[in-house]
This record gives structure tokens, sequence and C-alpha cells, in this order.
């Protein structure tokens, strides 16, 4: 790896995981500093049983929380606002964000709203200066985390929000919430963080700090993956996916936003399906053009994705072919396990043709709106624009 | 990838690297809203002319409110009241520690009289004892091996009352730490060697002891890789800018490893010598290196073996039958240490008999070893250490580490 040019990384996270991680949440809250904590969540999307789990772990240490547990997929500003007035009015000095995806989003923008103690939330916009640190954030992804809960980004209305002061002080990853009945929850977060450590790992702007986050990642994502699939009693298994997701969170929060993470945020805002579903699809694709580019490109990304002896045994020549190889056979071997549940063409996904349209628009305006587009028609889109 | 049942994992220091990093000092801090820093350092760090690098880069860019290079070999108490009250006096909002350990630890100190308008620095001694932000904090290590510009710890004497005070907090944590060739290319060979060295059992003991994690275990695994590619490169071409840059990085992703999942036996051991001899921590965790290895690889072996990849490639992986792979580890850290003690012209000691002090004795003469082992009991590192160690396997170690024979496996006490 060249340092000749220089890098910067931050993960201004720490990170908590296994069993019984929550309960060391009075510790670590006020080890922050904070005594009594709001707890935004969602009925409707995380879970009363998480919810409960989350209050429990409180037991008798004393500490008071407020609950706000009225986040939906729909949540918008207003909400941010009515919880900014919640927060407000409690006199609540940290929050707690339980669940995946726009539990996190809602909840990092309320944090904003209450740190820079803005009189209408609803006019916060990504242009807001976000200069210094903001409250005690803590994020508790579950299952059905998209990746981003512990990343620099928070999106809501299709805004999206970008800044390390929006990154949580912790991430607790407990095995109790990061299980799932259903294995498409798990599938989905576990494609995202792959795609995006992956992305990522074979950028430019790579650094050794970041490649310790993506590696772990990624060996995490083959190691576990199928296992936490193929049986969701798998508690391990489970965690493990949820502690890559949560690492590749750190990851595309040190690198440019990439082909893929922003194929799966346009899927997300327009089609509202989670970003592992096409980043799924599209990463084979997609590190087959960087081949093009650079016949060796993914020859380093071979060792977490096939482990030391497949990875030493190799020559250098063929590490490329053979991680495109290993890719695949993890896919179909995945996607096997499955058995349909997630998607892997968008003409599997069914989606209509009036909502393609709307996302050709959307991809249009992007940059590379020519490249992102023939992505997606590559793994099955429509070609009408 | 082992997934503990539980783990924590923290580092929080903005990381800035490159061959020009200090220039973006003034930037950092302005985004911090600080414009006037007060410079911790010693006399060392300036007679390499390493602040004058600093001031340079700086370029106008901040107001410097004081350059302190008064800072003790041993952080103490009076230097850091000293220097908060110069602090305070000239108007300063943030302070830059460039040097090693001790500079690091009295700028922590400092930081915390200043932001906490403490008069007894005692009462936020201990752990957890800091419950909020400090003032901004960049650490500019000047060794690549300590790691201290990432670590959450400070001590700092109290030489009145003869006692270290210990301090312990994420608060501690620099905001950012800047990782400058520059900064490193005047070390002689003899301190690349022994700092390298440092670095290189941080990354180790990190990827076998207690609290290892997964991203601790990423964090070695690139360290070594770097530390092994480029430490006798940059011990015989001191000038190599790459080789120096890469060696920081390394260095840093080893602190940030070991910060992480602890320390074992090398620190521990390692710790009682320099008290009891004086010999410098860099020389220690040298030698005793392959020693803390052999003597945990009956309960880690899988472990160790692990890091032969990362160090030595993959021709060396594939020659080596599986079995073996942990035992050429080791063998292959005594190799670097014969490797260093030829390009520094037997400067870098490979075993405690070779170690010399100032007047060319004997620093570590044998009859000590005893008083060693029996200091060690009384160091916290052995918490970590995957086999319980106790006062004969010490003496086992030391006597080995002395003579520069391999431990004898076979008389550990397997706990």
């Amino acid at each position: 790896m060249d340092l000749s040019s220089g890098f910067t990384f931050i993960c201004p996270f720490k990170t908590n995981s296994g069993n019984k991680a929550l309960e060391h949440l009075p510790f670590e809250l006020s080890s922050l500093n904070a005594f009594k904590p709001l707890i935004i969540t969602s009925q409707s999307l995380t879970g009363k049983k998480a919810i409960r789990t989350m209050i429990n772990a409180f037991g008798d240490s004393g500490m008071t929380m407020g609950l706000f547990d009225d986040v939906t997929d729909k949540s918008d500003l207003s909400v941010v606002d009515q919880i900014k007035d919640i927060y407000i009015k409690g006199q609540y000095d940290s929050i707690i964000s339980l669940g995946g995806g726009i539990v996190a989003d809602v909840a990092k923008l309320a944090n904003l709203a209450v740190s820079v103690k803005a009189a209408d939330a609803r006019k916060l916009s990504p242009e807001t200066p976000i200069n210094s640190h903001l409250g005690p954030l803590v994020v508790v992804p579950t299952a059905d985390a998209t990746g981003l809960e512990t990343s620099h980004y928070a999106s809501l209305n299709r805004k999206t929000f970008a800044s390390v002061w929006l990154m949580p002080n912790l991430v607790v990853l407990d095995t109790r919430l990061t299980r799932a009945c259903d294995s498409k929850v798990i599938a989905e977060a576990g494609l995202a963080a792959l795609g995006r450590t992956l992305e990522a790992s074979v950028s430019a702007g790579r650094n050794p700090f970041m490649d310790a986050y993506a590696f772990a990642a990624v060996c995490f994502i083959r190691e576990n993956l199928v296992g936490a699939v193929s049986k969701c009693c798998d508690k391990k298994a489970a965690l493990a996916v949820a502690n890559a997701a949560s690492m590749s969170g750190c990851v595309i929060s040190n690198s440019d936003q990439g082909v893929l993470h922003r194929l799966g945020q346009i899927f997300q805002n327009v089609l509202h399906i989670h970003p592992g579903v096409i980043i799924g699809m599209c990463l084979k694709v997609f590190l087959e053009d960087c081949v093009k580019k650079d016949k060796n490109a993914l020859s380093l990304i071979l060792l977490p994705l096939a482990g030391d002896d497949k990875y030493a045994a190799t020559p250098a020549d063929k590490r490329t072919e053979e991680t495109l190889k290993s890719l695949r056979g993890f896919f179909d071997e995945l996607y096997g396990v499955l058995k349909g549940k997630v998607p892997r063409t968008l003409s599997e996904a069914g989606i209509q043709q009036f909502l393609m349209d709307d996302l050709f628009e959307v991809i249009n305006k992007e940059p590379d709106g020519a490249y992102l587009r023939t992505l997606v028609e590559r793994v099955g889109g429509s070609v009408k624009s | 990838m082992i997934l503990p049942d539980y783990y924590e994992f923290c580092c929080r220091v903005k990381l800035v690297a490159g061959h020009d990093a200090l220039e973006k000092i003034p930037s950092l801090l302005g985004e911090m809203g600080a414009k006037k820093p007060l410079i911790v350092t010693d006399k060392g760090v300036v007679a390499a002319g390493l602040v004058d690098i600093l001031v340079k880069a700086l370029n106008g860019g901040v107001d410097v409110g004081g350059i302190a290079d008064n800072v003790p070999p041993d952080s103490d108490l009076n230097v850091v009241n000293q220097l908060a009250a110069r602090y305070k006096e000239n108007g300063c909002d943030a302070i830059i520690a460039v040097g090693g350990g001790s500079v690091q630890d009295t700028a922590k100190g400092v930081n915390i009289v200043v932001s906490e308008n403490a008069t007894d620095l005692m009462a936020f001694s201990g752990i957890g004892s800091l419950t909020r932000r400090l003032k901004p904090l960049i650490a500019v290590p000047t060794t690549a091996g300590t790691g201290s510009e990432v670590t959450q710890v400070a001590v700092i004497k109290n030489n009145v009352q003869h006692i270290k005070m210990l301090f312990v907090s994420y608060f501690l944590l620099p905001d950012v730490s800047i990782l400058d060739s520059r900064m490193t290319m005047t070390m002689p060979p003899f301190i690349t060697a022994m700092t390298g060295m440092d670095a290189l059992s941080h990354a180790v003991e990190g990827y076998y002891c207690l609290q290892k994690n997964p991203i601790s275990d990423a964090n070695s695994l690139l360290a070594v890789n770097m530390i092994y590619k480029n430490l006798t490169q940059v011990t015989k071409n001191p000038t190599d800018k790459d080789g120096r840059l890469a060696m920081a990085v390394a260095a840093c992703l080893a602190g940030v490893s070991f910060s992480n999942s602890m320390v074992g036996i090398v620190h521990n051991i390692g710790h009682a010598t320099g008290a009891v001899c004086g010999v410098p921590h860099g020389i220690c965790m040298a030698i005793l290196l392959p020693y803390g290895l052999e003597y945990n690889m009956h309960k880690c072996e899988e472990s160790i073996a692990g890091l032969l990849l990362a160090m030595a490639g993959e021709e060396v992986y594939l020659k080596t039958p599986k079995a073996e792979r942990a035992d050429k580890v080791v063998s292959l850290i005594r190799k670097m240490n014969d490797d260093l003690h030829t390009l520094t012209d037997g400067r870098h000691p490979r075993y405690f008999s070779e170690v010399k002090n100032r007047e060319g004795k004997q620093a570590v003469p044998r009859e000590i070893l005893p008083e060693i082992a029996k200091a060690a009991l009384m160091d916290g590192a052995s918490s970590y250490n995957p086999e319980d160690q106790d006062y004969e396997d010490n003496l086992m170690v030391l006597e080995a580490a002395w003579e520069g024979k391999p431990l004898d496996r076979s008389k550990i006490k397997k706990g």
C-alpha cells in the first residue's frame, strides 16, 4: 500500500459486543457523563421484545430513561422535531438508538437537533454546519441493520447528512438483539457489509487502519454469513455478521462514497429495498469492472475472502481470478441457502417498470449516472429509460 | 477470525499520517476551535531539530503559546503543574505533545489540570475519574514504538511523596495523532531498532493476550506485516522516508492493538527489568519477545502460527509445515534481533548478558535475575498473559533470555 500521499482515519465509536453487552450500558453512559438517556426506537420495526430487553438491561442501575418508540419507515424531520421537544422537556442528556436503518437515522438527526439547539428540526439540512462534538449517542443495532447505523451518514426524506460528528460514541452489539427469525434480514445486512467493505478495499483511498476494519468484516462475513442464514438459531454467527455490519459503517465513513454504496442508498430511498439486495446483485459485476481497469485489483482481497492457505497457495498473478472464483462460490452457497428469499437479479425482484423508471431518473442525476445505469442493467434491470 | 463471547474495543483518536502531516495541524486545531497551542516537549527532541520542523510546518497558521521543553525522562508532577501554569498565563487553548512516552504522559497531566482547573491532580487518578472532555490535545510521536499516541493511560510521578499516579480514561486519548515521517528520520539505528522491536512486541502480544478481539487482531496482523518488511530496512537506511512512515503507521497500529487487547509476560518481565536494572524498555521487549511466545506456546500456538503469513509472506508460509509455523514465528523474531545486532554494530543486544550500561559494564548481572523475577510478580501486565506466571517461571524465562538459549518448554508449569 502506498502511504506516501498521506491519509486520515477516525473511528470515534467504542464497540461492546457479545453476551449481555447491553448490561454494560449504565456504566458506559456514566463514562460519557450521561445519566438520563432517551431511547429512540420503533415498536413496529424493532419490536416490543427488543425494547423490553433494552429496558431490563438497566436493571437496578437507578438510571431514569425516556422512551420514544414511534419511529416508522416513513419518519421524517418532523418526527426529529417531535423528539427534540421531548428531549428538552424531559431534560435528557443522551440518546440511545435501538434498531436498524431509519431508527438510527432519526436518532442521529435528533442528536444533531438537540446538540445544536435547533429551533425547528424540520429545517435541518445537509448544509447545516456541524462543527463540534454532539451529545452522547449510543447505537444499538438489531438484526435488520443496514450497516449505516455506525456510519457518518444519516438519511431522511432522501436527504443525506454526512459528518463525523453524527457517528455514535458507542455501539452495542448484543447477542439477544442481533439474531433474527428471518434469514433474509441477516443475509441483507451481511451482503451490504460485504459489498461496502470490498468496494472500499479496492479503492484508491484505502489506508491500513481502515483495512483492519475491512479485513475483520470480510473474514466474519465469509466465515459466518452462510451459517447465520441457514441456522437462525446460531447466535454467534448472527453476532459476527452484526459485527461486520458495524465495522462496515466505520470503513465507509473513511472512504469516498463508492458506487455500490450509492446504489444501495438510491434503491433504499426510491424503492425502499434494503441496500444489501442491490449491493449483493452488483458486487461481482462491479469487481469485474475493477479488474478491467487493473488486472491485479482484487489480488489482496483474496486473503480475507479465502483465508491464509488459499491466498498463500495462489500465485500472485492468479489471485484476482481466484478472488472472483471464491466470491462466485460464496454467492452460490449463500443464495442456495436463501432459496429465493433474497433476489439475485432485478428480474427476480419483480420490480414494476414505473418504479424502475423512477429509479433511473434518480440514477441519471448522479455524476457517474451512465455507469451506475449499466451496472443496474447488467443485473437484470430494465433497459427502458 | 475469532469472535470472543464478549469484547470491547475503542480507539477514538483521529490519525493523520503522511510525509507532510504536520502541516495539517493548524486546520485540525481550527476544527476543534483552538488557535493557540502550548507545545510540550523535551530537550532531546528540541536538540534533534524536531520542534523546529514542527514550528516551520505550522507556518504561522496558529499562534504558538509557548514551547515547554523541560519534560524530564520520567513525567513529574511538579513539571505538570508548572506547565499548566504556563498554559494559563499564555492564554493557550490546546496542547501539542511532541515526543515519547514521558512527554505524552506529561501533556495528558497538564491537560487534566487546565481542563478541570485542578489543584490536586491526585483527585483525578485511577480508572474513570475523568467525566468530561478535556482541552484539544494533539500527539506527535517522535519514535515509532511506544504507541502512546493512542493510549488512554498516563503515569505521572510525584517525586515528593515517591508515588506513581496512574490515570486511565478515554478522555485522555489525544484528539489527533500525527504520524509524520520527518519526526523519526533522525533516530540513530540502534534506537530505531529497539523502538521498532517495542512496536513488534505490542503487535505480537496484542495478538495472543487475553483481551484480544477481532479488531485488535486485524491491527496486529497489519502491524506485524509492516514492521517485518520495514524495520531492518530503516535501520540500514535511516533516511528511507517511506520506510519511516510505514514504521510510524505500524507502531500506531500496534498501539491500537495492545491498548485494547493488553500485554502479557514480555511487558511484565520487561517492566521489572527496566525498574531493577534501568534497561531501556525497547531493549527488554526485543530480548524477551521470543521467550514470551515460547512461554505461551502451549496455550496459544494457533494464534502465534497465525502471524506467520503476515510476517514472512507466502513463500515461507507454504514451506513451513503447519505444526512448525508457530516455532517459525519465534525463530524469525530471533533472526530479526540477530540482523539488528549486526546492523547496529552490536549495539542492539540479543540477550540480557549482552546489555551494557553507560559505563560499558553489564547492565543485567546474572545474580540480579531473582530480584527481577520477584519484581515482575508485582506488575499488572501478567493479568492478561495466557499462562499464569509465578516466580520460578519468571526466573526460568529470565535465565534463558540472559543466556540467549531457547526456553525449555517442558519445564513450564502449565496452568
